[in-house]
């Protein structure tokens, strides 16, 4: 316990200010929630006619980081780009608190939520597609929690090659079961409710999950960024940018390309009901519309240009990009009930309220603080400059030999295990 | 005992008024114990659903020639089934249409967009024609398919119901209903004790609801509740499987439609568009209901 404390007594006073804000955020967004649970969700902006909110908005949208994040150990593990080694563990922990963090926006969004903590088991209809995504989010979670748990035991050098080897597996095995398991069927959740003409197509399962990628991944290179802008040292080299650079390039256009035909489709069949999701979404919600297809331009255009692969650029893309996939997810959610069921219905309305976007922000930093105090107590990365700067700071040198110093790098590891704090 | 000064009192005041805004925090662990043990069963419960009625399919034949668009159905069944004000629209919607068809073909047309079609009129007229939609009580219901936990279930007597002490309030069943007919508590539902009708459950908040057909009437042997307030006749409620009801006749005989065939659903209301008596008839005596025939009731 003294140990985990220790890692908190050397933060200065902006990190305390930072942590400050987000307790502050997280108080006022459930005490609003306590209010849903008392008096029922009614302060919420849905109605009748637009059940679902910004709470489903956020859930698609944290499932796909979670799954997105993931790309990061398929990199690292299966294409063999040990550059990534730095970040593999952060991504995994992004990948764990965003699968958290999703599962907190179903929890709010339920009427009787603790009667829904007993779904999987108690309560059951095979036949729903709620049913299997929420109990594919706890085998994520296993899945992650496992990988971590490996992962930081074969950091520290206690784990045995089988071990090693589980855990490389496990990286692997996350991605196909993160996309194709978690991530499709949440698109599915959508793609098969033929009432609403916008998400009944099967592109939905697959536009979910490149989408996924390029968020996901994308997070975790602004991650690796402003980590290493707050430790004020270089996370990873110029080289691995550039080549995480590239990589999303790639997510961004085939996301975008989907993104456009998505609506080209739409608008081309002329359905009644499409015409109708078309005028709403060119009309009210031109926007998201904008920001969504616009953002991913910009963004994929900057990508293209080797200045912007740096890390500065990196993260103005990603900025950019996580506001355009935002984007995607409210529109879909939104537009996709809005279109009337009838047309006698009149103009149906969703505006978020204050209550709503205060409990979103608040599970916001539910996720952004147990990220950033999970990765100052567990051992994310190897700490390798600390003691070699102590050792030479005090002049005591290596012990166990004259060219320490002049050793290659390889063998670097062996001469610090000693100087290890355990 | 200290004395309590002007300036005291205000800070205590205050500090009441405030904290009667707070949620309860015992009455929310109170509500979470409830919601996963499930409430306490005393023995008496009243039989709020009846058990299905064997041999039964249950359906509606709603005439449109008939329909006058008194929204008398809408209101009565809010009184039947216990409906909170906080619930609108109601379960059963009423539009005011151009044509019969009105709401299912020219679905936003350009011609129809705008024009006549709309659910929110005030005055009655001779020359428009009325639709109420409510809940089709499918066949294949997206509702029951997508329910997460089988809250909403479909009977073999045709109906299609929700079990509230199972419903999490998720609204999957809301977006996958193509005919917008279920409702969901957004605040606790309230009904004054004596407006109550004991044979129906009350609500919390937090669940969805939707018309039953009446189901604590039609498993008894009455009809539904809009069927028997309907001035003009324009609903008739019956048994599908027996070759003599009225509802079988009509529908074997008359032109009928049903709402979003296309879809798949197989909803169980039929709508008949042959243009008859337009006038409205509640002055002339109309024959007393019986009982739905062949039907077990008290």
């Amino acid at each position: 316990m003294n140990n985990i404390l220790d890692k908190f007594r050397h933060k200065n006073r902006s990190f305390y200010i930072f942590i400050g804000i987000l307790l502050a955020f997280i108080a006022v967004g459930q005490f609003n929630w306590l209010t849903y649970l008392t008096h029922g969700p009614g302060p919420t902006g849905s109605s009748d006619m637009v059940p679902w909110g910004i709470y489903i908005s956020g859930l698609a949208y944290f499932i796909g980081l979670s799954a997105g994040a993931t790309i990061v150990g398929l990199v690292h593990h299966a294409f063999g780009r040990h550059d990534y080694k730095p970040i593999a563990i952060r991504a995994i922990l992004v990948g764990l608190v965003c699968i958290f963090g999703a599962t907190q926006f179903v929890l709010v969004d339920l009427g009787v939520p603790f009667r829904g903590l007993k779904v999987p088991i108690i309560l059951h209809n095979l036949t729903s597609l709620f049913l299997v995504s929420s109990t594919s989010y706890y085998g994520f979670m296993v899945i992650l929690g496992a990988e971590l748990y490996f992962s930081i035991k074969v950091l520290t050098g206690k784990a045995s090659e089988r071990e090693i080897s589980i855990s490389k597996w496990l990286g692997i095995l996350a991605v196909p079961y993160a996309l194709w398991v978690v991530h499709a069927f949440t698109g599915s959740i959508f793609g098969v409710v033929k009432a609403r003409e916008m998400w009944n197509t099967p592109m939905l399962p697959v536009h979910f999950v490149i989408s996924a990628i390029a968020s996901g991944f994308a997070l975790v290179i602004m991650v690796a960024v402003i980590t290493s802008k707050a430790e004020k040292r270089e996370l990873l080299s110029s080289d691995t940018y550039d080549h995480m650079g590239k990589l999303l390039a790639f997510f961004v256009l085939v996301t975008v390309f989907l993104d456009f035909f998505d609506y080209f489709i739409l608008r081309y069949s002329a359905k009644l009901e499409a015409m109708e999701t078309w005028h709403i979404i060119t009309t009210r919600y031109i926007t998201t519309f904008v920001l969504n297809i616009g953002g991913l331009v910009v963004a994929f255009v900057m990508l293209l240009f080797r200045r912007f692969r740096t890390a500065n650029g990196l993260l103005a893309a990603g900025i950019i990009i996580q506001i355009a996939i935002i984007s995607y997810r409210i529109n879909l959610v939104s537009v996709g009930q809005l279109a009337p069921l009838f047309p006698g219905m009149g103009e149906i309305q969703y505006i978020p309220t204050f209550s709503e976007i205060l409990v979103a922000l608040g599970l916001i930093a539910i996720v952004i603080l147990l990220y950033t105090v999970l990765s100052i107590v567990l051992p994310v990365e190897e700490t390798v400059e600390k003691p070699i700067h102590k050792v030479r700071e005090y002049g005591q040198g290596f012990q166990r030999g004259k060219d320490a110093f002049s050793a290659p790098d390889h063998a670097a590891g062996v001469f610090e295990k000693g100087f290890h704090k355990e | 005992m200290k004395k309590i000064n002007r300036r005291d009192f205000v800070k205590l005041a205050s500090a009441a008024g405030a904290g009667s805004l707070l949620p309860d925090p015992l009455f929310v662990l109170r509500d979470a114990v409830d919601q996963i043990i499930g409430p306490k069963k005393t023995g008496k419960e009243v039989e709020y659903v009846p058990k299905p009625v064997s041999g039964a399919k249950f359906g509606m034949v709603i005439d449109l020639g008939k329909c006058i668009g008194c929204r008398r159905c809408a209101y009565a069944c809010k009184r039947e089934n216990n409906v909170s004000d906080s619930i609108s629209p109601p379960y059963i919607m009423v539009f005011e249409t151009e044509s019969a068809t009105g709401t299912t073909g020219h679905f936003a047309s350009p011609e129809m967009k705008g024009k006549g079609t709309t659910m929110y009129y005030t005055r009655l007229r001779k020359d428009k024609w009325y639709m109420p939609v409510q809940c089709n009580h499918c066949d294949n219901a997206p509702c029951v398919q997508v329910c997460p936990t089988g809250a909403s279930y479909k009977d073999p007597d045709g109906l299609v119901l929700i079990d509230y002490d199972k419903c999490i309030g998720c609204r999957y069943c809301m977006t996958a209903c193509p005919y917008g007919a279920r409702r969901f508590n957004w605040w606790e539902p309230h009904v004054s004790r004596d407006r109550r009708n004991p044979l129906v459950p009350m609500r919390r908040h937090g669940v969805v609801e939707k018309c039953t057909f009446c189901v604590h009437r039609t498993r008894r042997g009455k009809f539904t509740r809009c069927v028997e307030v309907c001035p003009n006749r324009a609903r008739t409620f019956g048994n599908f499987n027996d070759p003599d009801s009225k509802v079988r006749k009509l529908i074997e005989s008359e032109r009928n439609f049903r709402l979003k065939e296309v879809l798949n659903t197989g909803p169980r209301i039929w709508y008949l568009t042959k243009p008859k008596d337009k006038h409205m008839q509640w002055y002339r005596p109309l024959p007393p209901f019986k009982n739905i025939r062949g039907i077990m009731h008290e």
